[in-house]
């Protein structure tokens, strides 16, 4: 004990000071090269008029924040920023609510756990572009199996991506369809650690099914459920594969997003200046939106 | 033990660090001197559009391979990442890609930015065989930088029984008024009559364009500098939208699905989008090329040629030539066409075994000799991102026409200053 205390007070040795930020080393290098690094790059260059061809053998301009007032003059940008937090709200909303629901129908399920777990899975486990494409023939008005379905029901057809009442709505039931099974894993996960104990207590105290769902079960998961929602966010704010393969954000820019705009009037035409700027208003959009998970998190 | 754990670290990182930054290997000289017996084969990287124009070349590729010791790669890719894949490599010192396929629409931002290598220094001319406008967008003053491959022009796609039943015969349409009364008259029976293409910005102008040459208008005047909210933009496009309201907006699948199964009777299209026979439903008629009877003609036809060239710092400069000179040979280019393949060449276009197969290719090379190439500007990518939104806007009804082609002009005039 004597020794321990003698130790602990004496000034650490070189070796002893360089040890843990040795340890420390690799993971710094890693954020450095892989965040750090891309960050100050694409900052730097939204201040400048950089087009990756152009000024391949040419020096490029610093234009200030030109590219930052361009943007926010185009009504275009408008229309994505307002289109891409409507689009936002509305999933992460019906993605967690219908999870919710699905996870704690499924945890409830007596027999048929594992088989109902891995079927709910299957559309999380197929690729943005693989999901798009098999919606697009489904709807196609031509040959689409959901057109031919209404017909024979004597409902009304659509041109579902290229009208602008209904393009939004499809890319919405689309991107619901294949996350609900994320935050269903996620929310399932978390059910499965509620003790049953709990459940048992509140029965005896005479508490109902909804009852139950208010008082145990919503307590126990609000971590899992911010996490889900926070994830969400993010990954939804960053929506691009859909738009870009199902409406290339039309019709009329009625499904265009924040990433489909800087795709098309940045990255596409290797306006790398502009796309940047573009980014960092997109990543501070980000994280106000998620500014209260990151409070929560920090306290 | 912590020391020697902490040695261990450093000498680890020190030695993965050494590892990233060691010496490239000598790139070998250009193997296109090789010898075809030589036992190491060449490999050449192709970067190709993806669909029919990249499949015809893929096709003709294994006897060029066995003849010279050559191996391709072959990248097979859309419309907007060929355009970028290429564009990102182009500024490496040595190539990824050797034989790439080149839209004409992107000729002016490549040759100013010198992704192509110059053809002419490389030893190639045009022979007399190739329709000569096809070459107009190949070329920067005298030097050649691109082959026409692909003989993509706009045509117009129809359907025969309704074409029929509007009391037509595909040779009587030569005006845009007949396209209206057809529409008309296919739409009162119940089905669409005329399909414009939606989507990207690029679909919508590409589509629109022959419209507008019927109505003698155009993009941009003499100087580059946009027209698009002019009279004649503006009546090209109220016909525009009439034709619109007799039919619908789809895609290109939507669109050649619609008219060969009988639903929908015109729409423009490419013919690489469809290789019609005898007694197929549909097939390809020139676009008109006058307003009305009383109009003089003009060239309404869009080339969309897609062309090949070989990237500027391709390591395989010789063979890769050696690959592009096989590939414009005649006798590759009329093997192609049952694969689909449009040749710039008029021997293989009309050649009498070849329209006895496919008599739409008559059409075709009747558009080729007389097609009008999108403005070679660099900006063009651009140009069609802001007008087609605009234009779609109108489309859609969200925008008046006057607001739309108003701030497409604004907006464009920024873009080209």
């Amino acid at each position: 004990m004597k020794s321990t205390a003698l130790r602990s007070n004496r000034a650490p040795r070189l070796g002893e000071r360089a040890f843990p930020r040795l340890m420390l080393a690799p993971t710094l290098v890693v954020m450095a090269v892989l965040t750090a690094y891309p960050l100050i790059f694409t900052f730097f260059y939204s201040f400048t008029n950089y087009n990756y061809l152009k000024h391949a053998n040419r020096p490029f301009d610093f234009v200030l924040f030109q590219n930052y007032i361009d943007l926010l003059q185009d009504g275009y940008f408008r229309q994505a920023v307002f289109n891409t937090i409507k689009f936002t709200i509305l999933a992460v909303v019906l993605e967690v609510v219908l999870g919710l629901l699905v996870a704690v129908f499924i945890n409830s399920l007596k027999r048929g756990q594992k088989f109902m777990r891995t079927l709910i899975l299957l559309p999380y486990l197929l690729p943005a572009v693989t999901v798009a494409l098999s919606w697009r023939m489904m709807l196609s008005p031509n040959y689409g199996v959901v057109n031919q379905w209404l017909e024979a029901l004597g409902l009304p057809v659509y041109n579902w991506f290229m009208d602008s009442k209904t393009a939004f709505g499809t890319i919405l039931l689309i991107d619901v369809w294949q996350n609900i099974p994320f935050v269903f894993l996620l929310l399932y996960a978390s059910l499965q650690s509620v003790s049953q104990d709990q459940y048992e207590a509140a029965r005896i105290d005479g508490a109902g099914v909804v009852q139950q769902f208010f008082y145990v079960t919503l307590p126990n998961i609000k971590n899992g459920l911010a996490l889900c929602t926070l994830l969400r966010i993010i990954d939804t704010f960053r929506l691009f594969e859909k738009v870009n393969v199902l409406t290339g954000g039309g019709p009329a820019g009625s499904t265009s997003t924040i990433t489909q705009y800087l795709y098309l009037y940045g990255i596409k035409n290797l306006n790398f200046g502009f796309g940047s700027a573009g980014a960092i208003v997109m990543t501070l959009l980000v994280l106000v939106l998620s500014s209260f998970y990151i409070k929560r998190a920090i306290k | 033990m912590k020391k020697l754990f902490a040695l261990l670290l450093a000498l680890t990182m020190a030695l993965s660090l050494a590892a990233c930054g060691g010496q490239k290997e000598e790139p070998p000289a250009d193997s296109g001197t090789e010898s075809p017996q030589s036992a190491e084969p060449t490999k050449l990287t192709l970067i190709l559009r993806g669909g029919t124009y990249g499949d015809v070349i893929k096709a003709a590729l294994p006897a060029f391979e066995k003849e010279n010791n050559v191996t391709c790669e072959v990248l097979d890719l859309s419309f907007d990442d060929l355009h970028s894949k290429i564009a990102l490599d182009a500024v490496n010192k040595e190539g990824a890609y050797d034989l790439c396929m080149v839209d004409g629409s992107w000729m002016a931002e490549f040759t100013a930015n010198n992704v192509l290598a110059n053809l002419s220094e490389l030893g190639y001319s045009f022979d007399d065989d190739i329709i000569p406008a096809t070459t107009d967008i190949c070329m920067v003053d005298d030097s050649i930088y691109l082959a026409p491959y692909f003989g993509n022009v706009t045509v117009m796609l129809y359907n025969k029984q309704l074409v029929a039943d509007a009391g037509y015969e595909p040779a009587d349409i030569d005006t845009f008024a007949d396209l209206m009364d057809i529409a008309k008259k296919t739409n009162a029976a119940g089905k669409k009559g005329f399909l414009i293409r939606g989507g990207s910005g690029d679909n919508i102008v590409s589509d629109f364009i022959p419209h507008l040459l019927a109505y003698g208008g155009w993009v941009v005047d003499e100087n580059n500098q946009p027209t698009v909210n002019t009279p004649e933009f503006k009546a090209a496009f109220e016909n525009y939208l009439e034709l619109y309201k007799l039919g619908g907006t789809m895609d290109k699948d939507d669109i050649v699905a619609a008219i060969d199964s009988g639903e929908a009777a015109l729409g423009q299209g490419w013919p690489g989008w469809y290789v019609p026979s005898a007694d197929s439903a549909a097939n390809y008629t020139v676009i008109p090329t006058k307003l009305d009877d009383s109009d003089t003609a003009k060239n309404t036809s869009m080339y969309g040629v897609w062309t090949i060239g070989i990237c500027n710092n391709s390591q395989n400069k010789e063979m890769t030539m050696k690959l592009l000179e096989y590939l414009m040979d005649p006798e590759t280019q009329l093997a192609s066409i049952d694969l689909g393949g449009v040749p710039c060449r008029t021997s293989c276009l009309l050649n009498e075994d070849v329209l006895a197969k496919y008599p739409h290719l008559e059409t075709v090379h009747g558009a080729l000799q007389t097609g009008v190439y999108r403005p070679v500007i660099e900006e063009w990518a651009e140009f069609t991102n802001i007008l087609g939104t605009e234009m779609d806007a109108v489309i859609q009804g969200t925008k008046t026409m006057d607001e739309g082609l108003s701030a497409a002009q604004t907006a464009l005039e920024k873009l080209m200053k």
